[in-house]
């Protein structure tokens, strides 16, 4: 562990006017599990692009081994050895796992030789300690499975520093534990592997040594063993942020607002049950493949239900579309932001409004753009979404901003029933708590929330009440008092198998 | 400020390349700049104006619509084969444009219902109206329209400005409106950006759709009788191709083929750009033949240029996000 094996040197970048980097310096050891972490927007998306190639530093110098390093395109870094996998994998569904893997190889030739892609294949696969069958197709893998192809490929082509930027933001307690435990193997065979995440107890459980950086600056390098949650978060946000994981007390009123009676949809899912009050937090826990997703686009229309009963403010509903579901004053908050929650392109302020366009129409069906600015700047103001403009495109801001303003488009439409899917997946810990806290805020005054949350910490944390499905059945409501981690996940897990894995 | 500072710097592009052709085309023939000659030069496309306005719509929407020119044909000979049967002509255009909103419906219900592509089912329809059309009048052809119809298409209206100029330029007002100012040109924009989004935010996007269908139809089958009123007479095969001319038009004024981005300012001086080419390759004698390849060239390039031209852009909105 002398000489790093990848080197940051006073790396500075800005993009005109922001400096997005300055002065970063890094050493990256062969064999290491080194855990980034930082804020949304502190500079960590921009390290990556510059160490894949992606963007050029506008000071500063990288260095391999010792000698220096310069990246004019990501192909340049993938030979280099340096490759990074994201939160979402990038496979090509109809191909099997073998192809997947060796779809960007140059050494295949034009007649490909079936036995040896697949022995090869095979190998990486074992590499990497997954039980994967390099004959299956893309299209069924679980994101886990998808993201071992993406290691493998990286693998194919010699990686010897893996960025790993968020893998296992959308995975599940379970599958986490699987990526964790091949980040670990890579590293044991020389990969200086770069671990992003926002989930402190992975760091705490994988990383060697952990950076800590905030607007664009190296704040902290320390092995693992001399830091603590609280030490790093007041690192991250340059303050100490209170009781993150400390539920608040309830606020439940009697009133019963969503009443679900052996809800069920198909064969998708069945026997759902439980009464949603005023002022009440519903926390939805669950592994992957649990359902709860599928439970909450029933409740708003997406997919109508084939069984049960469901009554709301006191009446019996049925919701069809999503439109009828808004009109009754539900929103959902979708986890996939991209696909579902906003139109990338546009700006800001269209988002906002999206939901609630009527409400800014002149009588002439005239848009009122001045009070759509005003709308989506008390919305800027009052979620403290961080942007120069409401005018810019909602694509251009971070993830965590962008939750915020898909939280906008929903609070504009003022509903008496929030779904949350995923609510604080891939943001980081100062923007979760904010959103945390505007939960709360919008249950104290009469709302009520249903959230699905695959974050163990915050479904304790959030919960007043935690409903466990498991392979699309409910397995049991827990009050808060007396959840925990274990209790939860021996549910979820049906009790036998990962008792307390979380 | 992202989504207009690429489309102004592309429309600030095209207003560009226009006043280049216009000073080029007034240098090279002194008949260009007279008032006949403008006229002139709209009257001969009109139809093909017209229906770019609304083939904007139909684009930024995320879809396509290969039937347009079939339809203005099926309109055309519509109104043929009732003059023939002795309709009333002001009930005849009345009938033709019910033809062209139902023919617009129809296609709207295939895709905004049933979920086909729209390629497919106006690619269909395209022959369909046309078999429709040539069925009705056979080659034979009809003329003989009465003098008021004529006029329309053919005489001045106010002073020498003809009816179709003032359709356009009204029509122009009005859907620049309804597309950059309105709720409904919003949910184009969204929905031609990603569908999905839109119907989660409860936008009735099939409705959507079909409206924009059927204002397609309408349209079309309008430009198909300002066609009928210029020429005088309607064949099987009026309008036969122009699907592709309009087509063009708004591709070049840099609305995208995937949706979500465009506008009709953007239509309106690629319209201008390549009838001022035209007529003006025209007035120097350049056949009709080098001229399409020439607004063929200009298409690729209006596709490549912004490639070229937006990198650049983009790197600026990222400065004032990061």
């Amino acid at each position: 562990m002398t000489l790093p094996l990848l080197a940051l040197r006073d790396i500075s970048k800005s993009f005109g006017m922001t400096q997005a980097l300055s002065d970063m310096s890094l050493d990256l050891f062969a064999g290491e599990v080194h855990a980034i972490v930082g804020e949304n927007g502190a500079g960590k998306s921009t390290m990556i692009k510059i160490m894949t190639g992606v963007h050029r530093p506008t000071s500063g110098r990288m260095e391999l081994d010792g000698a220096a390093l310069g990246l004019s395109g990501t192909q340049d870094a993938r030979l280099a050895g340096i490759a990074a996998i994201y939160q979402e994998p990038m496979v090509f569904p109809d191909l099997d796992v073998a192809e997947n893997i060796f779809i960007a190889s140059t050494t295949l030739g034009l007649v490909q030789n079936r036995g040896a892609l697949r022995a090869r294949a095979q190998a990486l696969i074992d590499r990497i300690g997954m039980t994967l069958d390099v004959d299956r197709i893309a299209a069924g893998l679980t994101l886990a499975e998808q993201q071992a192809v993406e290691i493998a490929r990286a693998l194919s082509q010699d990686v010897r520093v893996l960025i790993m930027d968020e893998p296992t933001a959308s995975l599940s307690a379970h599958e986490a534990a699987q990526l964790r435990g091949v980040a670990r193997t890579l590293a044991g065979q020389g990969v200086a592997v770069v671990y992003i995440s926002h989930r402190l107890e992975e760091i705490f459980e994988i990383a060697d040594r952990v950076t800590v950086i905030r607007d664009g600056q190296h704040i902290s390098t320390r092995l693992v063993g001399e830091v603590t949650p609280d030490s790093l978060i007041a690192d991250m946000v340059g303050r100490a942020v209170g009781n993150y994981f400390t539920k608040a007390p309830s606020q439940t009123r009697p009133e019963v607002l969503l009443s679900v009676e052996d809800l069920g949809c198909e064969d998708i899912f069945s026997g759902v049950t439980f009464d949603l009050h005023r002022g009440e937090v519903l926390c939805m826990a669950g592994l992957i493949g649990a359902r709860r997703t599928d439970v909450a686009l029933t409740l708003f229309g997406i997919r109508p239900a084939t069984a049960g009963r469901l009554r709301y403010k006191g009446a019996p509903v049925r919701f069809t579309r999503p439109r009828d579901a808004i009109a009754a004053g539900i929103a959902y908050v979708s986890e996939d932001r991209r696909k579902l929650g906003l139109a990338m392109p546009m700006p800001i302020a269209a988002n906002v409004t999206l939901a609630t366009l009527a409400g800014i129409l002149s009588p002439a069906g005239l848009l009122r753009r001045r009070q759509e600015a005003g709308i989506a700047e008390a919305y800027r103001k009052r979620l403290n979404i961080r942007t120069p403009s409401v005018a810019i495109a909602v694509g251009m801001l971070s993830g965590g901003n962008q939750q915020k303003v898909m939280l906008a488009k929903w609070l504009a439409l003022a509903p008496d029933l929030l779904i949350f899917d995923e609510p604080t997946r891939g943001i980081d810990v100062g923007a979760k708590a904010e959103v945390h806290d505007l939960i709360r805020a919008f249950v104290a005054e009469g709302g009520a929330a249903l959230v699905i949350s695959s974050d163990l910490p915050e479904v304790l944390a959030m919960g007043d009440r935690i409903l466990v499905m498991r392979e699309g059945r409910q397995m049991g409501i827990l009050p808060h008092e007396g959840a925990t981690q274990e209790s939860v996940m021996r549910l979820a897990t049906g009790a036998t198998t990962l008792a307390g894995a979380a | 400020m992202t989504i207009l500072k690429p489309l102004l710097g592309w429309e600030g592009f095209l207003l560009a390349v226009l006043i280049a052709i216009i000073a080029a085309n007034a240098a090279l023939s002194p008949q260009f700049l007279t008032l006949s000659n403008q006229i002139n030069l709209f009257q001969l496309s009109i139809e093909k104006i017209i229906v770019a306005l609304v083939m904007t719509f139909v684009i930024i929407n995320a879809e396509i619509d290969l039937s347009v020119a079939s339809m203005m044909g099926l309109s055309a000979c519509a109104f043929g084969w009732f003059f023939q049967q002795g309709v009333d002509p002001v009930a005849a255009i009345g009938l033709c444009l019910l033809i062209g909103v139902a023919g617009g419906a129809f296609n709207g219900w295939f895709i905004a219902r049933v979920g086909l592509p729209s390629l497919v089912v106006t690619l269909a329809t395209l022959i369909g109206f046309r078999g429709l059309a040539r069925v009705l009048v056979e080659d034979r052809g009809v003329s003989g329209f009465p003098q008021w119809f004529g006029d329309l298409g053919q005489k001045g209206l106010i002073g020498p400005v003809p009816f179709a100029l003032i359709a356009f330029a009204v029509l122009f007002v009005a859907l620049f409106v309804l597309l950059q100012r309105t709720g409904f040109g919003r949910k184009t924009y969204v929905i031609g950006t990603n569908r999905d989004v839109a119907d989660y935010a409860g936008i009735d996007t099939g409705r959507h759709k079909m409206i924009i269908f059927m204002m397609s139809g309408l349209v079309s089958a309008f430009a198909g009788l300002l066609f009928a009123a210029r020429v005088g007479a309607v064949r099987g095969d009026v309008a036969q191709g122009f699907e592709l001319d309009v087509i063009t038009m708004v591709l070049l004024g840099g609305v995208s083929i995937f949706g979500g981005a465009g506008s009709l300012m953007g239509t309106l001086l690629a319209i201008l750009i390549v009838l001022n080419l035209r007529n003006g390759m025209a007035l120097v004698n350049i056949t009709g033949h080098i001229q399409t390849g020439v607004v063929g060239l200009l298409l690729i390039g209006s596709v490549l240029v912004p490639r070229i031209n937006l990198s650049a852009l983009r790197r600026r909105p990222q400065k004032e996000a990061t």
